[in-house]
């Protein structure tokens, strides 16, 4: 684990005032992360990779706040994202809602569903907790797979296609991927810059405490059950909402993303990137789906490519990209 | 006749069939250095658990400051006014060194805001600018924590422990790991630190305990045969007894 | 209803259950020693079950299929803790479960690869076909089997456990070296031995449930979930804990598939999330704190 962008703006901003290179970085990095995010779609061969790195780099950021930051490993992180989605496909395509409606209803389904998971697996010792995460979100994925009158069951839900968007007067044509894409930024932009927000909060400290050393974090006087809980709803939360921009962007929401095959595409993603850094899962989500995307031309099998590539990052790259070239870079 | 700062009565520890701790009884008065001693498995890492919270006592009373503490969750000691440093170093290892004391100063601010910028909340640099100052680590204040020597960790384990401002101040072998020289220097820092504070240690080395304590409980099977002060424990028959026994001189 | 009935549901929910068992047992072996929660442990199962298959229809012999594909995996298993897993004992206690997550992963695509990802249909050896008749119902004769079988493992287990050096280590479930060398052993050894046990047993699991379940790259994923919730019921590192879950879970499938088969699944995680409320750490395991 690297040390946090913002434990080392902490440390770089003494008393002398001087600021490292990495102090700046931090202090910039929403504004940095959504200009990249503009322009993505004009610098990725298509525009429907810039779509789903928006989409999956945001699952990885809200990942990346348990995993990276408070040390959990939850495997489990599917149900929130795909509760996300389902919530609002549901929402606008049986009961009519308006998509905001849709939305703000996904996000809330998806963080009550994080707060009672959260619930029940915090309660477990340390590394049960991976296996925990994983059965009780495969538990949403077999639920959903026989709701299917609501669900769709094995076949997804379908019929939802979101026309129009009405935004402060205006009409955005939906059905332009161009301008979808923009839209769908708009709430990952938002999201990015609450996560940064926590991060650099006092909460953002106690997770980070947590994470290097639980034992020491409860000495303190820190809460850690409650401090997990806490983390653990926030980061289902912004999954959720990312889920909520898939279902709007795909107009469709397979049962697959439920399952937990979803969640370990989701800790890869992260790993890859670089946990506990902030730009790592989006690093990490661009690298997969670029990986994904290449592989798929010559091979359908590109699962096994991006499989061994993992495999090899958990064995010699642990930082992942993004968190090898920071610390390859301090080190310098 | 004041209130104790720290009573603990009849306190009993089991685990499964073994009994760690049986009928301690004791009661510690503000501002005095007390050393719990004993051989090993006497219980006196159960004992200290139990003072601090990290295990409830099977049976028995604590009493802080009038009040009754009997299982209250570790993490509310701090808050009440009790710190503790462990034997075997637990620091955050890839946190600054600032930030680890900044980090558990901040502990008695804020710790559930998710809005504001932390870096905003000064005072909380202060404290751990004070703390590390005590210690002695000012010069160490931007290095990694894992990077330190064993000698600095453990006076940032103190120092940890100093900035939640504790009345009571629990040090499980503070010199532990360390030779002769680094011995004599956290010998100073706790004597300094002695001003006005309640401090119980767990130690081994008999020298250093015999100079620095006012008071010593030792500790065998769980049971507390000797309560008093440096002459007397040195003198008592029931001590000298199990120690020689022990073959437990010097540690 | 009809007893009869409910004796061959309670009997095929133990005989579901003993497969679960042996899943179990491999996966809480390797942790209780290791420290390791297996991610492959499923895909291990497919393997199993491919594995017995290929081994039978080469010997034409579902006998032959028995008993090399365990061991076979078992010794694949072996390597896998020698070049990928022991590494990572040094580093955080996540590292070697995120690489049997990639491992499991590479697993099932290379089956898929080799073999397809169409089921192929396993069909139960001429001997252990059709039903007996044990006077309170007519069971199937290759449930039976798989009964039986598994029972005669657990007995082995418990005697080698129970009886040897090694199975006293197993016990103390230390990854303490210096408990080993106290004890004379050379503790890479027992790790690789821990590892190919555990493996094996779930690629034994694997060939049984092969006549009985559909062989195909994605039967590992749901015999995952499962012995995760077996576990989590029986209490990590507990093996006693995984046979009364594993038949618990078992049983409770195989009744609540009876009454309302589309909560059949379902009920096993609502199982395992009451155990979660009630006793967070299992049935037999051990309380977290004091």
């Amino acid at each position: 684990m690297t040390a946090s962008d913002s434990s080392v703006a902490a440390v770089m901003a003494g008393p002398a005032g001087h600021r490292g290179w990495r102090a700046r970085l931090a202090a910039w990095r929403v504004p940095l992360s959504v200009l990249i995010l503009c322009l993505l779609p004009w610098v990725l061969p298509s525009q429907a990779l810039a779509v789903n790195v928006l989409i999956y780099g945001l699952v990885a950021v809200g990942y990346n706040l348990l995993f990276g930051y408070t040390g959990l490993l939850s495997f489990g992180h599917a149900a929130f994202f795909g509760t996300g989605a389902y919530v609002t496909g549901i929402m606008i395509g049986k009961f009519g809602l308006p998509w905001y409606a849709a939305v703000a209803l996904g996000v809330i389904a998806g963080s009550a569903l994080a707060f009672v998971i959260g619930l029940l697996s915090i309660r477990t010792r340390g590394i049960y907790f991976s296996m925990v995460t994983l059965a009780l979100s495969q538990l949403v994925y077999y639920v959903a797979l026989q709701a299917s009158s609501l669900t769709g069951g094995e076949n997804g839900l379908r019929g939802f296609t979101v026309a129009k968007i009405d935004l402060f007067g205006w009409t955005v044509d939906f059905l332009d991927p161009l301008k979808k894409y923009y839209v769908l930024m708009v709430f990952a932009a938002a999201a990015l810059w609450l996560v940064s927000r926590i991060l650099n909060s006092p909460f953002g400290a106690v997770i980070e405490a947590i994470r290097e050393n639980e034992t020491r974090a409860r000495a303190c006087g820190y809460d850690v059950e409650r401090s997990k809980l806490i983390a653990f709803t926030l980061s289902g939360l912004i999954c959720a909402l990312a889920g909520t921009l898939s279902a709007l962007h795909l107009a469709i929401v397979p049962l697959d993303i439920l399952h937990y095959q979803t969640s370990g595409m989701i800790v890869m993603m992260t790993l890859l990137g670089g946990a506990g850094s902030f730009f790592g899962p989006f690093v990490g989500a661009l690298a997969f789906l670029l990986m994904e995307d290449v592989v798929s031309l010559w091979t359908s099998h590109w699962q096994i490519v991006v499989g061994s590539v993992f495999i090899l990052f958990v064995l010699f790259l642990p930082k992942g990209i993004w968190g090898t070239a920071l610390a390859w870079r301090a080190g310098r | 006749m004041s209130v104790p700062l720290l009573a603990v009565e009849n306190i009993g520890r089991r685990f499964g069939g073994f009994v760690a701790l049986e009928g301690v009884t004791a009661s510690f008065e503000p501002n005095k250095v007390t050393a719990i001693i004993g051989p090993n498995g006497a219980g006196k890492s159960t004992f200290f658990n139990v003072l601090s919270g990290v295990l409830a006592p099977s049976s028995g009373s604590i009493r802080f400051k009038g009040s009754d503490i009997t299982g209250t969750p570790q993490h509310r000691f701090a808050h009440l006014g009790i710190a503790r440093s462990y034997q075997i170093t637990n620091i955050f290892p890839e946190l600054s060194v600032h930030e680890n004391v900044r980090v558990a100063a901040q502990a008695f601010r804020s710790r559930y805001d998710i809005w504001r910028n932390r870096a905003a909340m000064t005072e909380l640099d202060d404290k751990a600018d004070a703390a590390l100052a005590a210690v002695g680590l000012t010069s160490r204040r931007g290095t990694t924590a894992k990077f330190l020597a064993h000698g600095q960790q453990r006076a940032l384990e103190i120092a940890i422990a100093l900035v939640a401002d504790p009345e009571l101040l629990l040090l499980d072998e503070p010199t532990a790991g360390m030779g002769p020289e680094e011995t004599k220097d956290m010998v100073a820092l706790l004597e300094r630190l002695a001003a006005g504070r309640t401090i119980l240690l767990v130690e081994h080395k008999m020298k250093m305990i015999l100079g620095l304590s006012d008071r010593i409980l030792v500790l065998h099977h769980g049971r507390l045969i000797a309560d008093g002060s440096p002459q007397h424990i040195q003198t008592d028959p029931e001590v000298r007894r199990v120690y020689l026994g022990q073959n437990h001189g010097y540690a | 209803m009809d007893a009869e009935l409910i004796a061959m549901q309670l009997f095929s929910g133990v005989a579901l259950g003993a497969i679960l068992i042996m899943v179990a047992l491999g996966l809480s072996i390797i942790f209780g020693m290791l420290g390791v929660v297996n991610f492959a442990h499923g895909a291990l199962f497919m393997i199993g079950a491919y594995a017995g298959l290929w081994v039978a229809s080469l010997t034409g012999s579902f006998w032959w299929g028995l008993l090399i594909a365990p061991i076979a995996i078992g010794a694949f298993g072996m390597l896998i803790e020698r070049f990928l897993i022991r590494p990572l004992y040094k580093r955080s206690i996540d590292d070697p479960l995120l690489l049997t997550f990639g491992l499991g992963y590479v697993l099932v695509e290379a089956v898929r690869i080799v073999f397809g990802s169409d089921g192929i249909p396993f069909q139960t050896p001429p001997e252990l076909a059709g039903v007996a008749d044990l006077g309170i119902g007519f069971f199937p004769i290759y449930r039976l089997f798989v009964v039986a079988v598994v029972a005669v493992i657990l007995v082995l287990l418990w005697l080698g456990l129970e009886k040897t050096k090694f199975g006293l280590i197993v016990r103390a479930g230390a990854k303490d070296p210096q408990i080993m060398r106290v004890l004379g052993v050379d503790i890479s050894k027992v790790w690789l031995l821990v590892f190919g046990l555990g493996i094996g047993l779930t690629a034994l699991g694997g060939v049984l449930a092969a006549p009985m379940r559909n062989v195909n790259p994605e039967m590992g994923s749901l015999v995952l979930a499962e012995a995760f919730v077996v576990t989590v019921i029986g209490g990590m590192g507990s093996l006693v804990g995984a046979v009364v879950a594993g038949l618990l879970v078992g049983v409770a499938i195989s009744m609540t598939a009876l009454f309302a088969p589309e909560m059949a699944t379902i009920v096993m995680f609502a199982l395992m999330a009451l155990v979660l409320l009630v006793r967070p750490h299992g049935l037999f395991g051990k309380p977290v704190r004091g």
